[in-house]
């Protein structure tokens, strides 16, 4: 924040005991802490060395900040510049910043040779002595800082309270001898609250405060009193007033009064006239002749009324009455100030060169006329008679804002943007319309004209129809025979085809049917000796046997039915029927198992053929030898076949992993 | 009569509205704030209506028009179109523009008699421009920039333009307009004229930050307060020659 024009913040300075602490404290916490004395002499050093590089860097960093932070008077607007010399001596100000850049210097010096020192530190305990001393030198030299650290953060404190003062823009100056009414003006014109005293130099430093004026922002700077007496005499307070009046381009309002109550007279109050007057050169001048509820100029004695003429002598000085009492002529000391200024302020802008860049914004272009068309400006009459709205007026429009503000935040308000549409019916603004209909965009079919479009086509539809363009002609439907002819023969031939179509169509699915075989298929016992019969086959021996296998299977289902009744009624029974499926059950499971032994023994090879091809014994005990031979290799290493190409683990981490104690890796 | 005010925190008021002598469009904004403030000055007289174009808020920006007509980028949606077609007093025509440079409120600026174009607009364009908002169309630039409608206000009665338009270009351009023109700035020095001023014959809104002599440049250059647009060479004289220089 920059709280004065031109003067950046500034971060608080630290008094000299606090700085060392801070730094102390930086390094301890920044650097290794660890050391011992078993460690290598070079990493000692280093450790030390480190740690007194690092105080210096920070008493560097720190130092510099504060130096940098300050401002340099001779780079400040000389308005500043000067104020700052008269507010804290720049001598002073320069010297104390002066005796922090040297002890910066001496800082660096100390620990560039104490770092040349460790060098040579041979224990520990040296070079910790050198650290020690190091560390100690610079706090001495910081805690001889201690007047320059307190007198900076006073003036950094003074500074961010000084008002912000803009040296380049409007500004009217209030000055005169004190309690000429110079703060009362400007809590007149400004809401500065200047405090206002009736005793002399109740303002003690410059105040400001802002007003606007023809669209303009003007500063209004109100003076401490000011003491008819040289320059060498005058205190700190009333050199801030000629500071002021002598660097700052404004309007001089010079505040006299005649009525003497301030306890100075008219002709000391003109003399302080004449005496500053060096420093009005080229600025407009205004006298104000404040409290006239007491005395006004016409009721002053000669020789009172000549003083103030000899300021009125010069012809640019403006005199202007105001009372700030009664308020009378306030406004205008104020405008006529402005208008002095502002006018004085344009003749010389005009003078520049920068007024070129502007003179198209203080042109306006007048149309040249091209054609006798008129281009009336449009504005409803409505205008003209609407009540200007007002939020404080009970009756005013209720706006889309007051009912949001009405809902209090608990409901979501969903403002209306159908309540203001223009349409032939009012009841049509909330209908909802489809975007889609069937797939289609509506929108896309939209057709203002639609109802004269439709008249029109109902028009025509009406007119050809009354030519009669629709009437049907069904009265000559006689055919001659010709015709009769070939459309018989036609229907002959769709019949003809139909048919056709028919018989190929039934070939296909009598081929495409599926068909079962004749061994699958049920054939009743009637059917199958009709048909033996036919082919001249005599079938009785046949009939029998189906006779007496029907007989038999007739039996057995009555058996198994009064089984069935039997077991209902008792259950002893029941238990013999079990057993007797059991025994017949593991009769059946044996025969099984006799078959399944000589299907087993079928497979067996017919012939050994590990001997196939051999002619003799003796081949056959070469062919072994050779065979277990070359099995020999890959069976060692547990080989699968000849394509088993798989690597076992070579180094088994088991093995090689973990403490050794007892023996070398291979015994292990 | 001006007003200040604000959309959203934003000063570039041009931007999110778009006002003519027969109506007023506000860009869509989660309170109702901004609507009514023209709601205040203009209820009753002209619809002031909520709407977004192609799905935008920045109306302002995307559309042109006048008392006669309103000209919306090809990307507004069917509904868009709907909603403003029955907002809209019947006299006033909607016309969707199939135009390259979609920005209409930047290419275009028009009163309800002549307009400024874009140089490079498309010929089409030019005739619905003129055929549906019926102006005169001029293909023109302004201080160099080819966005008349950024850098350009315009009513029947003044036009603010770019400060940095040369004064026979002021001249040149009062010429083919038929209005005085001033060239200004607004929203404490910005250039930016379309985005920071909306106007018609007889009310303009102007971005907060406006300061309070970009304002009385823009009610004496408008007209708004009765008097005549000379009173920017006439009482403003000073205040501007300090103010700008």
């Amino acid at each position: 924040m920059s709280s004065v024009a031109g003067l950046q913040s500034i971060a608080p300075v630290p008094t000299a005991s606090d700085f060392i602490d801070v730094v102390l404290n930086m390094t301890m916490r920044k650097t290794p802490t660890v050391i011992h004395k078993n460690f290598k002499i070079s990493r000692i050093r280093k450790f030390y060395m480190r740690k007194v590089k690092y105080t210096q860097d920070t008493f560097d960093e720190k130092l510099g900040r504060i130096i940098s932070e300050f401002p340099i008077l001779d780079n400040l607007h000389p308005f500043l510049a000067s104020l700052l010399n008269v507010l804290y001596d720049k001598n002073h100000y320069k010297l104390a910043l002066g005796q922090l850049n040297t002890a910066r210097h001496l800082i660096s010096q100390v620990s560039k040779d104490y770092v040349r020192l460790l060098k040579f530190g041979d224990s520990l305990y040296r070079c910790k002595q050198l650290k020690k001393a190091a560390l100690g030198r610079m706090a001495t030299i910081m805690k001889r800082q201690k007047e320059p650290l307190a007198y900076l953060e006073q003036v950094r404190q003074h500074i961010s309270r000084l008002p912000a003062i803009d040296p380049n823009t409007r500004t009217l100056l209030i000055c005169g001898y004190p309690n000429v009414g110079k703060s009362s003006f400007v809590n007149k014109i400004t809401r500065a609250d200047v405090d206002v005293q009736p005793y002399a130099f109740t303002t003690k430093s410059l105040f400001v405060g802002h007003m606007d004026y023809k669209y303009l922002r003007w500063q209004v700077i109100d003076t401490p009193g000011v003491l008819d007496h040289p320059l060498e005499e005058m205190n700190t307070i009333e050199m801030q007033s000629i500071t002021a009046l002598a660097h700052l381009r404004s309007a001089i309002l010079y505040f006299m009064d005649l009525s003497e109550q301030c306890g100075y007279t008219i002709e000391a109050q003109s003399k302080l006239f004449h005496s500053i007057k060096p420093l009005f050169l080229n600025k407009p001048v205004i006298l104000v002749i404040n409290k006239i509820d007491i005395v006004r100029m016409s009721e002053l004695s000669p020789e009172n009324r000549a003083f103030v003429d000899t300021i009125l002598a010069d012809k640019s000085v403006i005199s202007v009455e105001a009372s700030c009492y009664s308020e009378e002529g306030v406004m205008n000391v104020r405008n006529v100030a402005c208008e002095a200024l502002l006018a004085a302020r344009v003749e010389q802008k005009l003078k520049g060169s920068r007024i070129n860049a502007v003179a198209n914004k203080i042109h306006v272009a007048m149309p040249v006329k091209r054609d006798d068309v008129e281009r009336k400006p449009f504005i409803p009459d409505a205008v003209k008679d609407r009540k200007k709205y007002d939020k404080n007026d009970p009756d005013r429009r209720m706006l889309e804002r007051d009912e949001e503000q009405a809902l209090d935040g608990i409901d979501i308000f969903r403002a209306d943007h159908r309540k203001g549409y223009i349409l032939a019916d009012d009841a049509w603004k909330y209908d909802i319309m489809p975007e889609f209909h069937n797939g289609k965009n509506v929108a896309d079919f939209i057709d203002p004209d639609i109802e004269e479009k439709l008249e029109a086509l109902e028009r025509e539809e009406e007119a050809l129809e009354a030519q009669g363009f629709y009437a049907s002609d069904d009265e000559d439907e006689m055919l001659d025979s010709d015709e009769e002819e070939f459309r018989d023969a036609a229907e002959q031939i769709r019949k003809k085809k139909a048919s056709i179509k028919k018989i190929s169509q039934e070939k296909n699915t009598l081929q495409n049917r599926p068909i079962i075989p004749r061994k699958k298929k049920a054939v009743s016992l009637e059917e199958f000796t009709n048909g033996m019969r036919k082919v001249g086959h005599d079938p009785s021996k046949l009939e029998k046997r189906a006779k007496r296998l029907m007989e038999q299977h007739k039996q057995a289902m009555k058996a198994a039915k009064a089984a069935h009744a039997v077991e209902d009624d008792e259950n002893d029974v029941d238990m013999d029927g079990d057993l007797d499926m059991e025994s017949s059950a593991g009769a059946g499971a044996g025969a099984g198992a006799g078959t399944r032994s000589t299907a087993v023994a079928s497979r067996e090879p017919r012939s050994a053929r590990h001997l196939a091809g051999m002619a003799t014994q003796a081949q056959a005990d070469k062919a072994t030898e050779l065979r277990k031979f070359a099995q020999r290799e890959p069976a060692r290493l547990a080989k699968a076949s000849e394509s088993d190409r798989h690597v076992p683990i070579t180094r088994p981490k088991w093995m090689l992993a973990g403490k050794r104690k007892g023996g070398k890796t291979q015994r292990r | 009569m001006a007003t200040r005010t604000q959309f959203e925190n934003s000063s570039d008021i041009g931007v999110f509205a778009k006002l003519t002598n027969a109506y007023c469009l506000t860009g869509l904004s989660s309170s109702s704030n901004f609507h009514s403030v023209f709601e205040a000055e203009l209820a009753d007289v002209i619809p002031i209506i909520h709407t977004t174009i192609a799905g935008t808020r920045i109306v302002g920006r995307l559309t042109a028009g006048n008392r006669h007509g309103l000209l919306v980028p090809s990307t507004t949606t069917d509904q868009e179109l709907q909603h403003l077609r029955n907002a809209l007093p019947p006299a006033v025509a909607i016309q969707r523009v199939e135009e390259r440079l979609s920005a209409l409120g930047n290419v275009i600026v028009c009163n309800d008699y002549v307009a400024l174009v874009h140089p490079d607009i498309d010929r089409e364009t030019e005739e619905i421009i003129a055929d549906t908002l019926k102006v005169e169309v001029f293909r023109q630039t302004v201080a160099n920039n080819v966005l008349v409608g950024s850098y350009c206000a315009l009513s029947n009665q003044g036009g603010l333009v770019h400060p940095k338009t040369p004064r026979a270009e002021l001249d040149e351009l009062s010429s083919l307009l038929q209005v005085p023109l001033v060239a200004g700035t607004v929203n404490r020095g910005s250039e930016v004229i379309g985005a920071g001023v909306v106007v018609n014959d007889w009310c303009a809104f102007a971005g907060l930050d406006t300061t309070a002599t970009e304002i009385s440049v823009i009610e004496a250059t408008f007209r708004l307060q009765g008097q005549t647009s000379a009173a920017v060479i006439n009482e403003m004289r000073d205040s501007l020659i300090d103010h700008y220089a």
